[in-house]
Order: C-alpha cells, then sequence, then structure tokens
C-alpha cells in the first residue's frame, strides 16, 4: 500500500514536470509582451523584459525557472512587481478553499441524504419528486443559478449578501451556486446505486440476521454504493477546491479562479505557471485521496494495489 | 413439541412490481394453502422443482416479503410466537457468496447479528464469533475473523453464513438449497455439518431443495411441493421408498441418473487429440501434462472440484488462451491458432456458464448470431449473403427451442434458460464439430437445466456433434456422458467410461469424488463421508495471500490428501498408465507396485 502510494506520488510529481513545463512554452506562445500597454514605447518595453531576463534564450529562461521552481520559488508577478506569486496564491487559495470546502460538505451531505431517501421512500410521489429535482437541478449552468439565487435572495427578498465573503452569511448563495451541480449529481449516483444494492441477497441475508432496515441500509448497503459516488466526487472536489472563475467573478469575491483568469489576460508569465502548478498539484492530490479512500472502502482494491507492490 | 407450525399459507406476488429482486422473478408464483410443520431438533425437508414454491414459502414464513407481495395464514407460529428473523428462526441462502457483504470483515458480519441479537459489547461479541466460527468447523477463527469474503473459498463462506445464522439463537434455521451452488466434496462438509449443528444445537431445520440426493442425506421428514401446494408428505423413509404420487416418483427416477440418454459415439475415430498439454499460471488453475482424446460424435465429460484446471483446459481448447506446452490434433493435423484467436473456422465452439454474461446486453439475440456467423465465415472464406444468414439465424433458433421472431429481441427480455438457448444457438450457427460446454447449465434453476439439458442432447443426436461437457456435477456428469475424464490439481487422474468410472472407480481422488455424491436413498445417503478439501490459506500479517492455485513442483498433486499415498508420490509425478479403456495416473497401478504383470493380466481396482 505504501509502495503504491509512493508510486502514485512520484507520477504525480513527474506530470507536473510535464505540466510546468507544456506550460511554460505554451505562455511564451501568447501574441505580445507581458509589458506591452497601450502608452509604453517599445523602448521601455525591451528595457524592462531585459531586466525580467525574457530577451535570453528560451532554453536559459526555462532552466532557470525550474531551478527556482524546484527550489520551491514561483518568482515574482509581472503586472504586480512588489509581490510574490506564492503570496497571492497564499492569499487567494484559503478563500477559494474555504469556499470550495463548505460547497463540497454541502453537495455531500444533501446529495447522500436526497439519494438514500429517493431509494428507500415508499412513497412513489416523493421519489420522482427528489428525481425529477436533482434532473433539473443538474440542468441548470452554474453562472445561472448564480444570477437566479442572487436576484432572488438579494435583490427581490434583500435577504443575503450579494458579494464578498465577509461573514458566515455571506457564505450561503456561492456555496448554494457551487454546490447545486455536484449535489444533484450525487443524489442522483447514491440514488441508484444503492437501490441496485439493497436488491442484492446480503441485504436479504441482513435483514434475515435481524437487524434492522435502517442499520442495513447504513452499515452495509450504503458502504458498497459510495464508491461509485467517490469516483464522481474526488474530481468533482478538486475543481470545487480550485475555485470557480464565473462564480467568483459574479459574487465578486477574489479567490483562485479570478487571479487566474486575469493572469491570462494580462500574460502574467510567472503567474500563470505558478497558478497551473498549484492547482496541478490540488488535482493530483485530490485524485490520489480519493483512490486511497476507495481502496479504504473496499478490501478488493486494497488487495489490488497490494498485490501491485509485490 | 412442533416448533413451528404453519396452516393454510398463501401467497399472491404482486404484478406490477416486476423488476423487484431474486424472490420477485418468479413473478405471478403463488402458494395456495400450504401447511407444514417443524418438530424439535427435527430436519425437515420441502421438495420440489424450481417454480414450485418452496423459496416463497420461506420467505413468507421469514417475512420477508413484505411490499413484495400478499401473505395471508390461517396459523404460523414459531414456539407459540410469530417468526421473527433473528430472534427466533434464520435463514441460509444458497450462494454464499452474495450473502456477505463484500467490503465488511467475515468477523463483524456475525459480530452485529449478535450485537442487535444480545445488546453486548463488541469484545463479547467478538469472542461469541469466534466460537461460532470454530463451531462451524473453521480453523483459525481468529485470523479468519479479519478476512473479507473474497478471500475465502466457498465453503468456507457457506460456513460462515451458517455461523452468522447460528448467532441469532434460533429455534429454526431455513436452508434455501445450501448446497446447489458447492462442489460434491463441499456439499457433503457442509451436509455433514448441518447434521451436527442441529444434534449440538437442538435447533430445527428446514431444508429447501430440488437435490433428492441431498435430502434424503440430512431429513427425516419430507413435504413435496408442486405448484404452490404440498402434494405429498411423510417420513424420509415413505417418501423415497413408496412415493404415492407419480410427480414424487418422477422426482426421485429423475435424480437416480444413469439414464444413458447421451447419443452415443459408434464411430471410433478421435475427432480431438490432446498431448502432454501444460499451461501454468501464478495466480489461476494451471494445468500439467494433460493428454487425452474426444472421439465424433461422444460426449466426453470433465469433473473435479474448482480449481482443478477443468476451464483453463477449455480455454485453451477454444483459443482463448494458449499452451506452454504440447500439443493439440484437430482431426490428426496440428491446430492452427489464427490471429483472431478462433480455431478451425468455428469447428470447435462454446458455451459459457453464465448467460447473463455471456451475452451482449446491446445487442439482439439475432444480431449475436450473425456476428458469430460472420466471425467463422472470414475465417473459413465462405460469405454468406443477407438472406442465406437469415434464414441460418432462423432455423438455428428454431432447434434452440426458441421462435424466428427472437431474432429481434434483445437478451434482457429472456429468462435465464432462454437466454442460454440463445448461446447455444451462437455456438451451433457455425456448425461446429465439438461443442464445449463449460459449467453450462450450473447457473440455471433445476427446471430449466432438464430442459437445457435434454436440447443438447437432442442436437447432439441430430447433429453428431462431439461434446466436451465439464460439471462439478456429478449427477448430470453421469447422466449425459459415455466417457468421463477426472480431473485433480491440473492432472487429468483418471479417465474412462464413465459407468466404469462412477460403478468402479480406480484412482483415489475419483472414488472421493463418487462417495461424496449423496444418494437419493436414506439409508445410502446415512453414510455420506466427508472428504477434504484444500483451504484457501490464511493471510500471515499484511502480506499478500500466498497463491493457492499454484501448483506444487512435483509429485501427485493428491499426495497431500491421499489414503493410500505412497513414498514416491511426493517426490515423482506418476505418469499415464493404460488399461483397457480405461487411463489412470497412479503408483498404485504402477509395475513397482503391483508387480510383474503376464500379458493376459487384467488390471482391477487397487484400492
Amino acid at each position: 500500500m505504501l509502495r503504491y502510494t509512493m508510486k502514485r506520488v512520484l507520477t504525480g510529481v513527474l506530470s507536473l514536470f510535464v505540466l510546468a513545463t507544456v506550460t511554460f512554452f505554451l505562455v511564451r506562445l501568447i501574441p505580445g509582451s507581458p509589458f506591452q500597454r497601450g502608452g509604453v514605447s517599445s523602448q521601455v518595453v525591451e528595457a524592462v523584459e531585459e531586466e525580467y531576463g525574457l530577451n535570453e534564450p528560451m532554453l536559459d529562461q526555462y532552466l532557470t525557472y525550474m531551478g527556482s521552481l524546484l527550489r520551491g520559488d514561483m518568482g515574482i508577478s509581472y503586472q504586480d512587481p512588489g509581490t510574490e506569486v506564492a503570496e497571492i496564491i497564499g492569499r487567494a487559495w484559503p478563500i477559494t478553499a474555504s469556499l470550495g470546502i463548505t460547497a463540497l460538505a454541502a453537495a455531500m451531505i444533501l446529495g447522500t441524504a436526497l439519494g438514500v431517501i429517493r431509494a428507500v421512500a415508499e412513497n412513489r410521489a416523493l421519489r420522482e419528486i427528489i428525481s425529477a429535482g436533482s434532473m433539473l437541478a443538474a440542468g441548470i449552468p452554474s453562472f445561472a443559478a448564480a444570477i437566479l439565487l442572487m436576484l432572488l435572495f438579494s435583490v427581490k427578498l434583500r435577504m443575503l449578501p450579494a458579494s464578498g465573503l465577509l461573514s458566515p452569511v455571506h457564505y450561503i448563495l456561492p456555496t448554494a451556486a457551487l454546490s447545486l451541480y455536484p449535489a444533484a449529481v450525487i443524489s442522483r449516483l447514491t440514488g441508484n446505486t444503492l437501490r441496485a444494492e439493497l436488491q442484492k441477497d446480503y441485504v436479504l441475508f441482513a435483514r434475515a440476521k435481524g437487524l434492522g432496515k435502517w442499520r442495513t441500509i447504513f452499515t452495509h448497503a450504503l458502504k458498497n454504493a459510495y464508491l461509485p459516488v467517490l469516483s464522481y466526487a474526488g474530481p468533482a472536489s478538486a475543481s470545487l477546491l480550485t475555485g470557480s472563475f464565473v462564480i467568483e467573478s459574479i459574487f465578486t469575491i477574489p479567490g483562485l479562479g479570478r487571479e487566474f483568469v486575469s493572469s491570462v489576460t494580462n500574460r502574467d508569465y510567472t503567474l500563470i505557471l505558478g497558478l497551473t502548478v498549484f492547482m496541478g498539484t490540488v488535482v493530483i492530490a485530490v485524485n490520489l485521496l480519493t483512490d486511497l479512500l476507495c481502496a479504504w472502502l473496499d478490501p478488493r482494491m486494497r488487495r489490488a494495489y497490494r498485490e501491485e507492490d509485490v | 413439541m412442533k416448533v413451528l407450525d404453519v396452516q393454510g399459507l398463501c401467497v399472491q406476488y404482486h404484478t406490477e412490481k416486476k423488476n423487484q429482486s431474486k424472490a420477485g422473478d418468479a413473478g405471478s408464483e403463488t402458494l395456495h394453502g400450504v401447511s407444514f410443520s417443524v418438530e424439535e431438533g427435527e430436519i425437515v425437508g420441502l421438495v420440489g422443482e424450481s417454480g414450485s414454491g418452496k423459496s416463497t414459502a420461506m420467505l413468507a414464513v421469514m417475512g420477508l416479503l413484505k411490499g413484495k407481495a400478499e401473505v395471508s395464514f390461517e396459523r404460523m407460529s414459531l414456539c407459540g410466537e410469530a417468526p421473527v428473523p433473528g430472534r427466533n428462526a434464520a435463514m441460509v441462502f444458497q450462494d454464499a457468496q452474495s450473502c456477505l457483504n463484500p467490503t465488511v470483515k467475515v468477523g463483524r458480519q456475525i459480530a452485529e447479528t449478535i450485537r442487535a441479537r444480545r445488546g453486548c459489547g463488541r469484545k463479547e461479541a467478538r469472542e461469541r464469533a469466534e466460537e461460532l466460527l470454530d463451531q462451524v468447523g473453521i480453523h483459525n477463527p481468529r485470523l479468519r475473523m479479519k478476512q473479507y469474503p473474497f478471500e475465502l473459498s466457498g465453503g468456507m463462506r457457506q460456513r460462515v453464513v451458517i455461523a452468522a445464522a447460528l448467532a441469532c439463537e434460533p429455534k429454526l434455521i431455513i436452508a434455501d438449497e445450501p448446497t446447489t451452488a458447492l462442489d460434491v466434496a463441499v456439499q457433503a462438509q457442509i451436509i455433514l455439518l448441518l447434521k451436527r449443528i442441529v444434534r449440538e444445537t437442538g435447533t430445527s431445520l428446514l431444508l429447501v431443495s430440488h437435490d433428492m440426493g441431498v435430502t434424503a442425506a440430512l431429513c427425516s421428514r419430507v413435504y413435496v411441493m408442486r405448484q404452490g401446494r404440498i402434494a405429498e408428505y411423510g417420513t424420509a423413509e415413505e417418501i423415497f421408498y413408496s412415493p404415492r404420487e407419480a410427480y414424487t416418483r418422477r422426482l426421485l427416477r429423475d435424480a437416480k441418473g444413469f439414464r444413458r440418454l447421451s447419443a452415443g459415439g459408434k464411430e471410433r475415430r478421435p475427432l480431438l487429440e490432446i498431448r502432454y498439454l501444460t499451461k501454468e499460471f501464478d495466480t489461476m488453475e494451471g494445468i500439467r501434462d494433460v493428454s487425452l482424446e474426444i472421439f465424433e460424435g461422444e460426449t466426453f465429460a470433465l469433473a473435479g472440484e474448482s480449481g482443478s484446471g477443468k476451464t483453463t483446459l477449455a480455454r485453451i481448447l477454444s483459443g482463448i488462451l494458449t499452451e506452454d506446452s504440447g500439443e493439440i490434433l484437430y482431426r490428426g493435423e496440428r491446430l492452427e491458432r489464427k490471429r483472431s484467436g478462433s480455431v478451425c473456422g468455428g469447428k470447435i465452439q462454446m458455451v459459457f456458464q453464465d448467460p447473463y454474461a455471456a451475452l451482449n446486453p446491446c445487442l439482439t439475440a439475432g444480431q449475436a448470431l450473425e456476428e458469430a456467423l460472420r466471425g467463422a465465415g472470414r475465417i473459413s472464406g465462405k460469405e454468406l449473403t443477407r438472406e442465406e444468414r437469415r434464414e441460418r439465424i432462423g432455423a438455428v433458433l428454431e432447434q434452440a427451442g426458441l421462435r424466428r421472431e427472437d431474432a429481434d429481441r434483445y437478451p434482457r427480455e429472456f429468462s435465464g434458460g432462454q437466454r442460454q438457448r440463445i448461446c447455444i444457438a451462437r455456438a451451433l450457427i457455425t456448425e461446429p464439430e465439438l461443442l464445449i460446454c463449460d459449467e453450462a447449465l450450473s447457473s440455471l434453476d433445476a427446471g430449466a437445466r432438464e430442459q437445457i439439458l435434454s436440447l443438447l442432447l437432442e442436437i447432439q443426436k441430430e447433429r453428431g456433434i462431439a461434446c466436451l461437457f465439464i460439471s462439478h456435477d456429478m449427477h448430470v456428469v453421469r447422466q449425459v456422458s459415455d466417457r468421463i475424464g477426472v480431473m485433480y490439481g491440473g492432472s487429468l487422474v483418471e479417465a474412462g467410461r464413465t459407468k466404469d468410472v462412477c460403478s468402479d472407480p480406480w484412482h483415489p481422488y475419483t472414488k472421493q469424488l463418487i462417495e461424496s455424491v449423496p444418494e437419493p436413498d436414506p439409508l445410502k445417503a446415512a453414510k455420506l463421508k466427508s472428504v477434504p478439501v484444500t483451504e484457501t490459506p490464511v493471510r500471515e500479517g499484511r502480506g499478500s495471500l500466498l497463491s493457492p492455485k499454484k501448483l506444487p513442483p512435483v509429485g501427485c498433486p493428491f499426495a497431500g490428501r491421499c489414503g493410500y499415498a505412497l513414498e514416491c508420490c511426493a517426490s515423482e509425478a506418476p505418469g499415464s498408465r493404460r488399461f483397457g479403456s480405461r487411463e489412470i495416473r497412479c503408483f498404485l497401478y504402477s509395475e513397482a507396485h503391483s508387480g510383474k504383470r503376464s500379458e493376459g493380466y487384467e488390471m482391477t481396482s487397487q484400492i
């Protein structure tokens, strides 16, 4: 198991290296210089480029950058010369992550609860309502949901604040907008897999052993039903943790997503690279965690990983 | 004292919920006023064909039909109370694999029952679970507790299920086909275990089975069910020795076997010769030095416990696997392996065990057949026109007992037996000369099994196809085959005419195998003996499991379990010896053991 994890970490590092390399050359393909502005003369631009080492051969720049990246130094932002890239990430990510984790928790709890209800409810109307509701929710794009929620709760009812993340109350609307889609998908997945699981013989046997209905569902069926849900929730949480540009723009949240988009439009090479490598790290880490979580739930998978060790 | 007393039990399934669980599959199956009773410490059998309502009756008693069917009765009492699962009644199902939660350690699955029943602490429950595992004959229970169901063998899983049932401290255990999914050797062990459990704990047992042999071995009283009614009941002796109903007599006749249904090969020209075939795996069952021949038009059966290499052999013959060494001659010529893996232009075809998994759910029956036809056409170079193909598909479907219109239907619209008919039609459409049936009947219920069996025999008679019939069910093997090969641990230990081998086994393993099949005769079945079975090893610490299927490096694979083992058995592999129609691999039949033989010497069984 440890061997497997190490192998995954190693391949993760390799992927990050490839990611950094490809991004490094790609950003330099964007037409124009990072320092070109309307009123700036070309001499000034050249002087600044020289200052930043952009006139050196591409390969030298690459080696210098990778060298400092290995030392953990992501450089300074071109647009905002006073601040380091690490500082920008350090500022923006806690905001994005706190929102992402809240949204993830909301999606998991709500989705699982609705899924379980849909799988076990005897009332047919209730099942149908949940089913139709989750289908509708999965069909609304997050920006539409965000704007609709804002219109209703902030503009019409004036109940909730429309922008910023100053207090817990501010979290409600963006969390709702972010978690709507994953919650819908999780509830559909949980409902379907749990219903299939409940038809299996071991559930009948558990009931014949004298376990109660809810005990059977929670200690036996849900564990097996959750495996497919996890393999969706893993990548979904990675995207929640790296921030959504759309939601962050609508609710004016100074998060990672917004930084990322502005860095691209500004051709801020170091910031683009830094953010890409950082987000890549988050995605790889979250996927590894998901796989380990699945292995923790499913002994058969654990055994397969262990056999890989030998 | 009556433990269970059921009077006038009626069950009516809700028809709208057809796609509910297995019990619901029976659809319209109903019970019309069934009455039965079980005395204290008694084993009572409930027999009948599948679809006769046996399982439904049991689920109704356990109260597990809620929401699926309408249940009514005049009287239903278990020691004066209503039966409550887990409190006074417990149930053991057919398929132990699916009864255990795959992701929960077996120890916990037993302990949770104890906790639910007694409301005691974890530690106490764990200790009691260990006791129970020990009681059902599992060695090293402390280590087994920490294993998951997939790490145990089939027999051991069934023992765990029995332990979980015992954990409820029930007055009555209902066992629904508890041995049907198991090898004969393991089946004998479980039968003896159930007997011992009843004797030791004083609980009563209600056995549901379609197998008259198992019923005879266990029960003192028997109810015969037919179409939702009790057709006949009485003591085991009455039912087995002087049955009143024609239906019971038919069940008994079917169970006695030896019906010589087989078409029989009159021409003795070998169709397939296998010489010294070897294939080894790290984790799967391998085979070593297997030599046998199959004659035109005959049925050759391969028997042996799971893991003995039967399936590996079948897969090599059908081209799914390639051999490590050895050769296969087809009509005297070496088999050439095409890139596509298929051999001889579809002259060897295979029917698989699970008809649910063997058909692509996205293809209609007709498309599945057409695909097979095209594949064979590509190899032999004979392309047929669209009309010709349609005609062939229709004809072969009819031959397999389906209708021409069924070509446009999807697999999900068919029952298990019908799907197996499609699989047979798919195998037949390329006009094969050898049909390999790998446990083709094991996943079907008894009724469908009977029908498919007679279909296979009919087709064989009509077309003169040879058949390699692989099964762990000795009843079926005896019924269908002309000759039989017994495999153990990757070796073909004995081969010969089915009648000879079954009535007078020579190899010690064959003898054990034959003796572990319960006869439908209470007196004979009472002498049923247990056969030791290889157990999957316990995982030590955190390391991975030793691969249990790996062949022992030298010696006879059966040496470790053989009561007749000689010194040479462990160090040297016995060569194959031929005596008339019989071929055997055992040192008991070597000249070194029985002395030099004269010309006219006739070998007899040495055991």
